[in-house]
């Protein structure tokens, strides 16, 4: 089937005014752009690296703690065992 | 701080410096924006939110990669936009979804809510050709009217000459013309 590959004057103004009253500007329903704040707002990447570095952190600094406690009762107890013979 | 204020270049400097709220200004002046062009691509609410989120925390996660070379702001986010959707199509093809035609009426900016809340025959049938469009012309048709941009800016979203985007711009309303006309739907009650 033969197609007119002419657009007229008049009917390109009407397909553009067909256009322009389809594609208009939407505005986002309000908890959409809310819901999508707060989805930006979720930490990255690097920031769960730096908490997962914080925590490791954490862990050695216990694991001190917990060793050094180790090391004092056992000094305490060979103290004791060494007056306690005399 | 309002819209308007804000110097573009400054906050893209402090965004791409992992200033979160610089980011958030950017966010806040272009959320309108890339909503209206995913919504208008994909034709549903569930996505084109989904898709605008995605591109908002891929353009945050690689704002040190834009460089201003000519190319605005709004323009990188736009690509963005448009590879996300056309990997979103992508996916919905291998899954062999059925298409979606009825895109859902949201209120238009400026307009009583109500008033917008039904189109007619002729815009739902417009609407429905354009969804078959090929994804460029589509782009070409959303960034003209949702947007209200000119060929040069559409050019240098799409990476063409203003004279190819004029020239495609008059082949899609040539096919549009002829697919209206297919189906008996008259264009002279403007």
């Amino acid at each position: 089937m033969f197609r007119r590959t002419i657009l007229s004057e008049d009917q390109m103004l009407a397909l553009e005014a067909h256009l322009a009253g389809t594609l208009r500007p939407v505005t986002p329903p309000l908890e959409v752009v809310q819901r999508l704040r707060e989805r930006i707002h979720f930490p990255q990447p690097e920031e769960i690296v730096s908490r997962f570095r914080d925590w490791q952190r954490m862990f050695v600094v216990l694991g001190s703690v917990m060793s050094g406690m180790l090391v004092i009762i056992t000094l305490a107890r060979a103290l004791y065992y060494l007056v306690g013979r005399k | 701080m309002p819209d308007n204020e804000f110097n573009e270049e400054d906050v893209l400097t402090r965004a791409s410096q992992g200033d979160r709220d610089a980011f958030g200004l950017l966010y806040e002046r272009y959320i309108d924006r890339i909503f209206n062009y995913v919504y208008y691509r994909t034709g549903n609410l569930h996505d084109a939110e989904d898709l605008t989120a995605r591109v908002f925390q891929r353009a945050m996660n690689h704002i040190q990669n834009y460089t201003d070379r000519g190319v605005p702001f709004s323009a990188w986010l736009y690509r963005i936009a448009h590879n996300l959707v056309a990997n979103w199509h992508r996916d919905r093809s291998r899954r062999q979804e059925v298409p979606i035609n009825d895109v859902p009426v949201l209120p238009s900016k400026g307009d009583h809510p109500e008033r917008n809340l039904v189109r007619s025959q002729e815009q739902d049938a417009l609407l429905r050709f354009i969804r078959r469009l090929p994804a460029e012309r589509q782009n070409l048709l959303i960034l003209k009217f949702v947007e209200n941009m000119s060929n040069a800016e559409i050019g240098g979203i799409m990476g063409r000459s203003e004279g190819a985007v004029k020239s495609l711009y008059h082949r899609t309303l040539l096919a549009l013309r002829d697919q209206l006309g297919d189906q008996n739907i008259s264009l002279d009650n403007e």
